[in-house]
């Protein structure tokens, strides 16, 4: 039986759990935008619908992370783990899209998790896997989808639990949230403040519905067809002519998830860092020599559609792009993913 | 108490033929000064770049000390010239930035001038060791200290009935004859966006295809970007422009990225653009609204009434912060930098083949998104664009943080105003302000 | 869970220059346990760092054969960071290296084939990997063919060697300059590989060909080697990309949906068809 969470004891259970994580991330108000950042009292987090500026996948990826610290002295290297303080995490606020997305993350930097038993053990992140085990996600679901959304056009629902260990879905007429478990982790959840929640004969039936139906994007059969086709069939010239070329799809996207490694220190020491980068870059796949596999424009954004479409439902089973519009909305010139998947697509 | 224990670490770059010598007296001299400053001897202060002075702090430097050759005396003849005019604008940019100006020092000390470099080293580590150390590490706020938020208050959009309807008539009617005549392949405009109350860039290459053209009040983007970008269609371009985008174009002429005879401008006078449902605060005191350059001007606009730039009013609220409350304000919103670099490329003007920030020897811009690194990169940015941002917006329309790009360049351009009495991306014949000096530009900073 | 992103600690044991602007070194595991215990496949690559520089991608230009130690040879022409502080570094230096990644030659299927081996210039690094793995064993293969090329005299990579392998009766051992590039005292061949190789014509029957080098060479010699007989499965060549990670995360290492850091870098010809012209 599914369970119900008085709309009015959010809060609570929220500080409930805040009280026993080390870090509750979640939505907040900052200078005009949407963020997920780690919050000192429940009161900071915003329950307004649509979804914020960027994902919190820099929760389990973050932006910028030393791999490992280095010192140098008179020639000889004494290399150090980097800390990792972060410790259990609870995130709220995590939109089913976001969340749905995780199932890239886990893929590209956690394949071992995956139930394949006859997969060989791969490299793995160790500080993605190590994050995402501490980590708990309890969704939210849409109600009021936005106009750039479209993730029932990649096979995913407003009030979707892929991803979430506890999703939470308002139900504003019965003045609850309806509360289900997902995994493990969210039936520890709801067992430790079982009594803030209360058994419900509720649906989310309707609430889906209605989210579900306002939702203006067409679906998006994927693209299939010979990858020598798309290749070149496609206007890409065209369909690109505006991209400017900068990363802002890649880093507002929840599932993107390329990064580069620099060392950055002095003549003393420093660090070996990861951190975020974009296909969508000039530099990103250029040769020292000069020669430039992706040497324009049109074939990055190609390399970004195609990535999402073809290359990540083919080599990993898991849908690249969850429709969360993000892309769309914070393109400086409306680059728009879903527009061109369905020219593609025809 | 702390300054009886504090050594102060202060990095002096200075010029070879004549600062450098009369340190080289001073010692030789046998002059006692205090051992806290570091020399780094360059050919001449106009090599000795802002960049260095911000790698100074971004290491830890307490103080940084700047000095060449009197005006007059350059071994170059105006090196020391031209590096008076870029320390009178980076020097206030690092202000505006919450840097403590007190910890910054610029000097002429000759090679006569033995005495001269041993009291002024005395006076630099004295004054740096009563500061006491940095507040905080470079990109880091300080702590204890709330970053104040700045609210602006949106005016209203408005614009006369019809005017847009028909300049958009007529402007798509100037597209087709250019491309049907051949005069240009490309035409670039607006269409409209696939976002409510949008409007995106468009290439269009025949005349059937320019009905997808729009004129509105979305029509934000500056579409000069494209200038420079080698079109995918054979034959010229012709830009859609507002008076605004016009002025990167001045820009673009002035540093020779393109002649004026390989771009048309479609000229659209201006009524101003919307930003979040509001007039964009650059356009509620513009008074440019009529294209100068462009080859046909299509309809008319007067300048509003009002004169007061709502942006200024900001600017002001940030000089009146306490320096450590100006530092934690921006480090606030240069937290939220993502380094995807939209700002760069939405940027008319930047026009570097390769930026400074893909550079890696050596690496001025620390590359990962973080504390260090965003600091360095908006500084970085704003600098480059001193003296040449025409404050068209695209920077800050672009940014997905929502960072207030826009009040850096535009404190950068009333410093340049003020100092040098020039406004980038108004005359295509005058030299930019950091190409050039006079000999009698101010200089109450330096000692 | 180990960090996949730490490097060993290596010292440099010996330095040798191949050429003007091509450097070979020789890196020796500073840790005891992994310096028994490593152990990789000839064609393999990995990561090479120096510290406070950054990391770089080479192959593994020693046979696996000979474990204890590792050899890369690395072309610093371009400048690039990574590059020119590793051809900074001397004997006794301390770097990094992390690996090994990718897939390698089929050495299993070269069992008891005749071997074409083609290397052209700085190309000749995993061949010279391969082909001294193979050497190794010598008795296990047929006839072995191997042709090192460059641009010019002093543009040949692995001289001493080379001079060593063409001494030996057991194997075929030609080298070649592109025409104009010879000196007077050129004892080699002149001319560009494809053509010496058809002049060559080594037989397609129970062979396999190995090939690597600039793209155009491995274009014309894919061409030359189609016009003696070489089936596509039957030749192999690897590729490089510009990577970070080194196994398919950071996402630069793909032509199409193919992960040239995992599913690579060797390639048959046949394989090589398959992909989307993104490399």
């Amino acid at each position: 039986m599914a369970k119900a969470l008085r709309t009015e004891a959010l809060l609570d259970f929220l500080r409930a759990v805040q009280q026993d994580a080390r870090r509750l991330v979640a939505p907040v108000e900052e200078d005009g935008l949407r963020l997920f950042r780690a919050v000192d009292r429940v009161e900071e987090i915003t329950l307004a619908e649509g979804n914020t500026r960027w994902s919190f996948k820099e929760v389990l990826f973050p932006r910028s992370e030393a791999l490992f610290h280095y010192r140098l002295s008179g020639g000889s290297v004494a290399l150090q783990e980097p800390d990792q303080p972060e410790g259990e995490t609870v995130v709220f606020g995590a939109r089913p899209c976001d969340a749905a997305g995780l199932a890239v993350l886990d893929a590209v930097f956690a394949p071992n998790g995956r139930p394949d038993p006859d997969q060989a053990p791969e490299h793995e992140d160790p500080f993605y896997r190590r994050r995402r085990a501490q980590t708990t996600i309890i969704g939210l679901a849409c109600l009021e989808p936005g106009p750039a959304c479209f993730c029932t056009a990649v096979g995913l629902s407003p009030t979707g639990t892929a991803g979430s260990d506890l999703l939470l879905t308002p139900l504003p007429d019965q003045g609850v949230f309806l509360a289900e478990a997902v995994t493990e982790k969210g039936e520890r959840l709801l067992a430790a403040h079982a009594h803030l929640f209360t058994d419900t004969d509720d649906t989310k039936e309707q609430a889906t519905r209605a989210a579900e139906g306002r939702i203006q994007r067409t679906a998006l059969s994927g693209v299939g067809g010979p990858l020598a086709t798309l290749f070149e069939a496609p206007p890409w010239e065209e369909l690109a002519a505006r991209c400017l070329g900068c990363g802002a799809c890649a880093f507002v996207c929840p599932t993107c998830h390329c990064f580069d490694i620099v060392d950055e220190g002095n003549a003393a020491g420093g660090s070996r860092c990861k951190f975020w980068d974009s296909c969508g870059f000039a530099l990103f796949t250029a040769h020292t020599s000069g020669h430039n596999p992706r040497a324009t424009q049109p074939a990055r954004f190609r390399q970004r559609v195609l990535h999402k479409f073809r290359y990540l439902p083919e080599r990993f089973g898991v849908q690249g792009c969850v429709g969360c519009g993000r892309c769309i909305a914070t393109c400086p010139v409306n680059m728009d993913i879903q527009e061109v998947v369905a020219k593609v697509t025809g | 108490m702390m300054s009886d224990t504090f050594e102060p670490k202060i990095v002096a770059f200075v010029c070879n033929w004549c600062t450098y010598t009369g340190a080289d007296l001073a010692g030789t001299s046998r002059m006692q000064y205090p051992a806290n400053v570091r020399i780094i001897k360059l050919p001449c202060t106009g090599r000795i770049s802002p960049l260095f002075i911000m790698k100074a702090l971004e290491q830890g430097a307490d103080g940084v000390l700047v000095s060449g050759c009197h005006p007059g005396d350059c071994h170059y003849t105006a090196g020391n010239y031209h590096a008076r005019r870029k320390y009178t604008i980076f020097r206030e940019m690092l202000h505006f930035l919450g840097v403590e100006p007190e910890r910054l020092f610029f000097s002429w000390v000759s090679a006569a001038e033995g005495r001269k470099w041993a009291d002024l080293v005395a006076e630099v580590t004295d004054t740096v060791r009563r500061l006491g150390p940095r507040r905080s590490a470079w990109g880091e706020p300080v702590e204890g200290i709330a970053a104040p938020r700045l609210s602006a208050n949106p005016v209203p959009f408005e614009a006369p009935a019809g005017t847009f309807a028909a300049q958009a008539e007529a402007m798509r009617e100037k597209a087709k004859a250019l491309l049907a005549g051949g005069e240009v392949g490309t035409v670039i405009g607006y269409e409209q966006g696939t976002l409510p109350g949008t409007a995106r860039p468009a290439f269009v290459s025949t005349p059937e295809e320019v009905d997808r053209l729009v004129w509105n009040e979305h029509c934000h983007q500056n579409l000069a970007v494209y200038a420079a970008r080698k079109p995918a269609k054979p034959g010229k371009v012709a830009l859609v422009v507002k008076p605004c985008d016009e002025r990167s174009l001045v820009g673009l002429l002035q540093e020779n990225r393109l002649a004026r005879e390989d771009v048309v401008l479609i000229g659209m006078a201006c009524h101003g653009v919307q930003s979040e449902g509001a007039l964009a605060p650059r356009c509620a005191a513009c008074q440019t609204r009529t294209p100068a350059l462009a080859d046909p001007v299509i309809g008319e606009a007067t300048p509003p009434t009002a004169t007061a730039d709502p942006r200024l009013e900001q600017i002001a609220r940030i000089e009146q912060m306490a320096p450590a409350e100006r530092w934690n304000f921006w480090q606030g919103h240069f937290s939220r930098c993502l380094k995807c670099y939209a700002c760069r490329a939405a940027c008319s003007l930047c026009t570097c083949e390769r930026c400074l920030a893909e550079k890696a020897q050596p690496r001025w811009i620390p590359a990962p998104p973080d504390g260090a690194g965003n600091l360095s990169w908006h500084a970085v940015r704003a600098w480059h664009l001193a003296g040449r941002c025409v404050d068209c917006g695209a920077c800050s329309a672009a940014c997905p943080a929502d960072i207030p790009l826009y009040l850096l360049n535009l404190k950068l351009a009333q410093v340049v105003k003020d100092a040098f009495d020039y406004e980038a991306g108004r005359d295509p014949a005058a030299a930019p302000p950091l190409t050039t000096y006079r000999e009698d530009d101010a200089q109450e900073f330096i000692r | 869970m180990a960090n996949v992103y730490l490097p060993y600690l290596m010292t440099v044991a010996a330095v040798r220059d191949e050429t003007p602007d091509v450097r070979t070194l020789r890196l020796e595991f500073q840790d005891e346990s992994i310096r028994e215990g490593f152990r990789f496949r000839a064609g393999q690559f990995g990561l090479y760092s120096v510290f406070g520089q950054g990391e770089c991608v080479f192959c593994i230009a020693s046979p696996d054969t000979r474990p204890g130690a590792i050899e890369c040879s690395f072309s610093y022409r371009w400048g690039g960071k990574v590059t020119s502080a590793l051809s900074r570094l001397t004997v006794g230096d301390t770097m990094g290296f992390r690996g090994p990644y990718g897939n390698w030659f089929p050495l299993d299927a070269m069992r008891g084939k005749n071997l074409v081996f083609i290397g052209g210039g700085i190309g000749m690094a995993p061949i010279r990997s391969i082909f001294e793995t193979a050497l190794d064993q010598r008795a296990e293969f047929g006839d072995i063919l191997l042709l090192n090329g460059a641009r010019s005299v002093s543009d040949l990579v692995y001289k001493a060697e080379t001079e060593a392998w063409i001494a030996r009766d057991d194997i075929t051992c030609v080298k070649t300059v592109d025409p104009g590039g010879e000196t007077p005292e050129w004892d080699g061949k002149v001319g560009l590989i494809p053509k010496v190789l058809e002049e060559l014509a080594p037989s397609a029957t129970n062979a396999l060909a190995l090939v690597c080098g600039p793209p155009i060479m491995i274009k014309f010699a894919l061409e030359s080697l189609a016009k003696l007989g070489f089936g596509k499965e039957q030749i192999y060549t690897t590729l490089e990309n510009r990577m970070k990670c080194g196994s398919g995360q950071c996402g630069r290492g793909n032509i199409g949906g193919c992960y040239v850091c995992k599913d690579g870098p060797v390639f048959s010809a046949a394989e090589l068809e398959q992909l989307p012209p993104e490399f």
